[in-house]
């Protein structure tokens, strides 16, 4: 391919983003770092056909996910009909009991999706994961693209790429659909959070309040904002970009400072939209990866569009016996654990390790998923002025309003070593556009 | 069966006045086919207003923010249950009862009550009642009823390692033991006549009913119970949770009258 014009503007546009603040913050040791989130300017593109099956396939998976979540947290007819095993839901960490029984506006359990996927060597997309509880990453291409058109505006007339600038207004549709009356505002733990470039970035393209617990309060079931001028206003709905356990220290962590006491129960009642719902983390754990398909077809009667990464619980007897046999071609995650931690590959075990790991295993047999190594594509990066591969992932973005929007980019992430297959932002991987194009 | 007159009282005294606190508390009696509420009278000091709610076991809860500076916090409330049965089939709320068949929070096995749970023998126990009886009667025998030993936040595993405890540390050890049987059993918070305080029990699914046992006392639970609400462990129906901002230390005193009605 012939280098784009945007090539040259690589280091400018990187600089432009420490300026803006494009940065993650990592905590290690307790000690925060901010580390910059490194900007490779050559995108992915991908075609119009391509992106409409990955959209179709996207929709179909958020709309089962939805669907699952509230049978979950209230008749469970998934676990009845013996399609998902009781333990993987009581006994996993997303499950929380707060939830049963409690219905969020409009039925909408997760409004901001990230679905993680790589496309093999054999052309195919596979589904890595599903982010629905604070999934993170949207505004970098947000920003990147707005930085790149100034850059190089001559690039942005010579390919039919769809705008990406939209996703302020995607996310504004879904606030306002669920909201049952009042402001609408991000919620952030502060300054000190790993995306609080995006929190900020977001509010100020959605127009929502960017505010931090102690500007909200709760009183007589309202949730009211409180302005610099004192003056009190309701919120009807909060896209909160902290956790569950941090949200209410009356119902949850009873130590959470950053949260809001009793918000919950002004949820309870449906008197504010919380985005997204608390207790997600049924959905997207990693072992209920594994029944994704098998919800789709439950309640769509639908075929699953994308597959799955074949996945193979060690929970099953005739699974295990497969791991142990093939463990050398597997990758094992840890169901509780995320960004790219508690992931490792069976070829690259010692010994001792491998034989460790599977008496583990044996105990604890719930806990872990294995998975097939994906051989997924490279992508050409710059590096030191010269093109290499790298591997890469693509998080998409599905909004869910009155019906489930997939957003026309995605945040395309690399990995900067060149045996990494893990390419998580908070394991120093940097970042590329991703360009859809409209024809 | 009974009609039971009770009388809740708690008290919080700050050292020094305390700016902001808020406050839920479940010490209301629960409305099922056990029990039924007939008057309910309630006051908070200082003067606040209050919301009324129902968390997700069902447990009825009051809930507010007193915003003025007060030294001191008195929550009370008093009123008549009729108690209708006691063991009840209860209209399905949770439409499985795997929420409390697994391990949560205090009630996590570790080894030394594995071990305990390994030593016993349930081979001539034919239901799930017999289970649970000689399962009460045994810890019963085997942990040791001893105030101040334990405090709020102790697990099943730290207390059966101390063997004693009281009235929440039996229930917590007792129901972790009936889900490692597979019997579905949850903790009960609840006041009874001549504690002074509040009290713990078990509930445990036998068939199709959910049968109260009361480990401390090596019983079953009769009319002379109040139930105030239930979940998988202390926390869940914990009957007073606060959050303040100042205040310095702080004490509670809690007072509890159960009595017959004529």
């Amino acid at each position: 391919m012939e280098q784009m014009d945007i090539v040259k503007h690589t280091d400018k546009i990187n600089e432009l983003l420490a300026r803006y603040g494009v940065k993650f913050g990592i905590y290690k040791n307790n000690v925060f770092k901010e580390q910059l989130f490194p900007f490779d300017s050559i995108p992915r593109i991908i075609g119009h056909e391509e992106f409409s099956y990955l959209e179709k396939g996207l929709k179909q998976r958020v709309m089962a996910l939805n669907l699952f979540l509230k049978d979950i947290y209230s008749k469970k007819q998934i676990v009845k009909d013996g399609i998902v095993p009781e333990d993987f839901i009581f006994a996993s960490s997303g499950y929380m009991a707060e939830c049963e029984g409690v219905v969020p506006p409009k039925d909408i359990y997760s409004h901001i999706s990230g679905i993680d996927l790589v496309k093999g060597k054999d052309d195919n997309w596979y589904i890595l994961e599903d982010n629905l509880r604070v999934p993170s990453g949207a505004s970098y291409p947000m920003i990147a693209r707005d930085l790149c058109r100034r850059s190089s505006p001559d690039t942005f007339q010579n390919y039919r790429l769809e705008d990406n600038r939209n996703y302020a207004s995607l996310l504004r549709r879904a606030m306002d659909y669920v909201n049952p009356g009042g402001h609408t505002v991000i919620l952030t733990p502060g300054r000190y959070n790993a995306a609080y470039f995006e929190h900020s970035y977001l509010a100020e393209k959605t127009g929502a309040h960017l505010a931090t617990g102690s500007e909200l309060m709760v009183e007589n079931d309202t949730l009211y904002y409180i302005s610099s001028d004192g003056t009190r206003e309701r919120v009807g709905a909060v896209y909160r970009r902290i956790s569950d356990e941090y949200l209410d220290p009356m119902n949850f962590n009873p130590e959470s400072l950053i949260g809001i006491p009793h918000i919950y129960e002004v949820f309870r009642k449906g008197n504010v939209a919380l985005m997204n719902a608390p207790g997600n983390g049924v959905a997207d754990d990693k072992g209920i990866y594994y029944f994704v398909p098998k919800m789709i077809k439950y309640y769509l009667d639908e075929e699953p569009i994308l597959s799955n990464a074949p996945t193979y619980l060690p929970f099953y007897e005739e699974d295990i016996q497969y791991v142990l046999a093939h463990f050398d071609d597997l990758v094992l995650k840890d169901v509780a654990e995320a960004g790219g931690y508690g992931v490792v590959f069976g070829s690259s075990m010692t010994k001792q390790q491998k034989q460790d790991f599977i008496s583990l295993l044996q105990r604890e047999p719930r806990r872990f998923i294995a998975q097939e190594v994906i051989d997924f594509q490279d992508l050409d990066i710059v590096d030191n002025g010269e093109i290499v591969p790298r591997k890469a992932d693509l998080r998409a973005f599905v909004v869910m309003a009155e019906e489930p929007l997939v957003w026309k980019s995605g945040l395309t992430r690399f990995s900067r070593n060149t045996d990494s297959f893990i390419v998580n932002s908070s394991q120093g991987g940097g970042f590329k556009d991703t360009w859809v194009l409209y024809q | 069966m009974a009609v039971l007159h009770f009388e809740y009282k708690m008290e919080i005294k700050y050292e020094e006045y305390a700016g902001k606190c808020y406050f839920t508390i479940k010490c209301i009696p629960k409305e099922d086919a056990r029990q039924h509420l007939l008057g309910l009278k309630l006051s908070v000091l200082p003067e606040t207003a209050y919301s009324w709610g129902e968390d997700s076991f069902g447990n009825r809860q009051v809930y507010g923010c007193e915003t003025e500076p007060h030294n001191q916090f008195v929550f009370q409330a008093a009123g008549d249950v009729e108690i209708l049965q006691t063991d009840y089939e209860e209209e399905a709320r949770e439409e499985t009862t795997g929420i409390f068949c697994v391990p949560h929070g205090k009630c996590v096995p570790g080894p030394g009550l594995s071990e305990y749970y390994r030593s016993q023998d349930f081979s001539k126990c034919k239901s799930h009642y017999e289970t649970c009886m000689a399962l009460m009667h045994r810890l019963h025998q085997d942990f040791s009823y001893v105030p101040g030993a334990t405090q709020v936040g102790t697990t099943a595993d730290e207390a059966w390692e101390m063997g004693r405890g009281v009235c929440q540390d039996y229930t917590h050890i007792y129901i972790t033991l009936l889900r490692m049987a597979g019997i579905p059993a949850r903790y009960v918070c609840g006041l009874i006549i001549g504690e002074g305080a509040s009290h713990a029990w078990a509930e445990a699914l036998c068939g199709s009913h959910w049968v109260a046992f009361d480990p401390t006392n090596d019983c079953l639970v009769l009319d002379h119970y109040i139930k105030l609400g239930h979940g998988r462990d202390a926390a869940d129906c914990a009957i007073n949770r606060g959050l303040m901002w100042n205040g310095g230390a702080q004490s509670q005193t809690v007072s509890v009258l159960v009595e017959k009605r004529e």
